[in-house]
Formats: structure tokens, C-alpha cells, sequence
């Protein structure tokens, strides 16, 4: 299981970098052939059960983190928060969705109350083991669970770090790898919605 | 002839203040440098989250002869301080505690994110832009250092 997700993390990433050379038109490695992103259900932080194909006629980023990280998760969510401060007017054809790595401690409260901290538009979303099982493989996103001795910490997640952008169609179309800026991000935002 | 005896004397006093403030300040004492903190919520503690987490990031300058190391931090601001680390492994960001972070004599450690991180768990108040958090950085062989974070 874990050989043949880490198969898949190699082949998204080596056609994220060859997509890249070819397209030099976003500055995040696209996929080529873009892809439908898989649809999925669940339970979203504003109370409602969430599709991401709700969202067709938006650009979706589609991010997995938990509220417990200090440093990777909030970074990503500022620079996100940021991004979508770029877009003016555009900013309402831009979704941010956040599925937890975390169920255990990410309650749809917890997500909610966090997200608002950074955006009150960005949706958190949690589910079942099951469901969210589905999710992590159906997007190749890594999940492992360590507890360490030397921090009062009961558990820290380790887990893929990169956004999916989705286009308005429901096409993933780019992988934004963790620390790109806030303006190539809303750069290829943009770009996505122009098409 | 006199004047200009004068301004050179007058120059000369202010040029060896000056030198010796600076001589105190930082021959080869450590720095702790350009601190901030994310931003961050407190949490309503009421889930196995506790009550919220945060980071706080600066560079340690070590200008001195003799390896020193930050071996622990505290804060105000939260419950419980540690030092950690995200690094990346195969596309997965992990993030462990690291029992110090070794600052080599005329060298400097960069902590920012996705790295080198001091780790504030259980925050007593949210971390909000524009105030700041004071932490105390414990080293080695320098001892304490107190700062005011920056939060953005």
C-alpha cells in the first residue's frame, strides 16, 4: 500500500516537472493531461456535507493539513489567505478546501474555528477513517502518525504538503508545492480562471 | 589652529565611544536576530487539540570562537516550549523535536518555515499581527536570551 502510493507521489511529480518545462504558463508544475480531480463527500466545516464538485465554476486549492501544526499547515493557510487577497474581484471564483490529516483531533468545530482565523471563506472538511482514506489515496497524499518521547505532544502528523489546484471545470490542473509565494499562487489562480 | 586641535580631539572621543558601545555589544557575544512569530488562534481547548499552537522563527548569530547551541525556550504566551524541526521526505513534510540546534562559532542557523522552528503548544492568547510575544531562548553557553517576537 504504502510502495504504491509512493509509486503514484513519483509519477504526479515527474509529470509535474515535465509539465512545467512544456507550460511555461504557470509558475506551479501542471498536469498534462489535466485530469478530472476525483470527487468526494464529505463533511464540510460549515455544517454541510461537501462536494468538491460544488464547486465547479471556481478554481479550487485543495490542501491537507491539521490544526495542531504550528508551521507547515499555518504557513500554507497565510499564503493562501494571501493569495486570494491578490485576486480583487475574482476572489469569489476561489475556494479553499481543507481536508484534515487529523480526524482524531480536528472535530468540524475545531476546523472551523481555525480556518476562520485565517480566512472566513476557506472550508475545512473531515469524514469517517473510511472516507477519508478514499480521499488520501484517490489525491496520493501521505499520512503517518508518530508520537516522540521528547515532546509533550501526544502525536504529530507527517504529511504531503503540496495544494491541488483545481480549475473550474473540476480538472486538477497544478500541484503548488510547499513555500511558493503568495503572488505565483494567485498568478496561477488567475491563469485558471481565464481559460 | 586651536579649533581644528578641537574638532580632531572631539572627533576622536566620539569614534572611540562609538567603537567601544559596539565592542560590548557584539564582538562575539550571540544574537538572536529578526524574531517573529506566525499568527495563530487560541483554540476553545474544548477537543484533544489543546488550546492552539504556534511558531515562532529568528536567526541565531553565533560570532564568537566556541560552538553554543539553543537547548530549550520559553514563553509567556503558552503553555509548554519546544525546539522542532519540519523537513521534507519523499513529498511528506514531517516534523519532529530536536533536543537542540547547534550554532557553529562565525556561523549563523536560520530558523524559518519548514525548518527550524521553536514550537509553542497550548497558547494562553491568540498571536495576533502587529503585537508581539516574548520568548526566552536558553543556550548552551551563553545562557538566556529574552526577545520580543515580531507576530505577522
Amino acid at each position: 500500500m504504502y510502495h504504491r502510493l509512493t509509486a503514484l507521489l513519483a509519477l504526479v511529480f515527474l509529470a509535474a516537472a515535465a509539465g512545467a518545462a512544456e507550460n511555461p504558463a504557470l509558475k506551479s508544475g501542471v498536469f498534462n493531461p489535466p485530469r478530472m480531480a476525483p470527487d468526494f463527500s464529505l463533511r464540510g466545516s460549515d455544517g454541510t456535507e461537501l462536494k468538491l464538485s460544488r464547486y465547479r465554476g471556481k478554481v479550487v486549492a485543495l490542501g491537507f493539513g491539521y490544526t495542531f501544526c504550528p508551521d507547515v499547515c499555518p504557513t500554507t493557510l497565510v499564503d493562501l489567505a494571501a493569495a486570494r487577497k491578490k485576486l480583487g474581484a475574482d476572489d469569489e471564483n476561489f475556494q479553499v478546501v481543507y481536508v484534515t490529516v487529523d480526524p482524531e483531533r480536528d472535530s468540524v468545530k475545531q476546523l472551523r474555528d481555525y480556518l476562520a482565523h485565517f480566512d472566513p471563506t476557506f472550508v475545512g472538511a473531515t469524514g469517517t477513517p473510511e472516507q477519508l482514506a478514499g480521499v488520501y489515496k484517490a489525491y496520493g497524499v501521505l499520512i503517518s502518525k508518530k508520537a516522540y518521547k521528547e515532546s509533550k505532544a501526544a502525536y504529530l502528523v507527517h504529511h504531503s504538503s503540496f495544494v491541488y489546484l483545481i480549475d473550474p471545470e473540476g480538472k486538477q490542473r497544478a500541484l503548488v508545492p510547499f513555500g511558493r509565494s503568495a503572488s505565483d499562487i494567485a498568478h496561477d489562480v488567475k491563469a485558471l480562471l481565464k481559460r | 589652529m586651536v579649533i581644528h586641535r578641537l574638532r580632531l580631539l572631539v572627533l576622536s572621543v566620539v569614534l572611540s565611544v562609538t567603537a567601544s558601545a559596539y565592542g560590548q555589544a557584539g564582538d562575539s557575544a550571540l544574537r538572536v536576530e529578526g524574531a517573529w512569530a506566525r499568527r495563530a488562534p487560541m483554540m476553545s481547548g474544548d477537543s484533544k487539540a489543546g488550546s492552539g499552537n504556534g511558531a515562532v522563527y529568528a536567526t541565531l548569530v553565533n560570532p564568537g570562537k566556541q560552538l553554543d547551541a539553543l537547548v530549550a525556550a520559553a514563553s509567556d504566551a503558552a503553555g509548554t516550549v519546544e525546539i522542532h524541526e519540519s523537513y521534507q521526505d519523499m513529498g511528506m513534510m514531517m516534523m519532529r523535536p530536536v533536543g537542540k540546534i547547534e550554532v557553529p562559532p562565525g556561523g549563523k542557523v536560520e530558523m524559518k518555515p519548514g525548518g527550524y522552528h521553536i514550537m509553542l503548544l497550548n497558547l494562553k492568547h491568540d498571536l495576533k499581527a502587529g503585537q508581539t510575544v516574548n520568548v526566552t531562548l536558553q543556550f548552551q553557553k551563553t545562557g538566556k536570551i529574552s526577545v520580543k517576537a515580531e507576530i505577522k
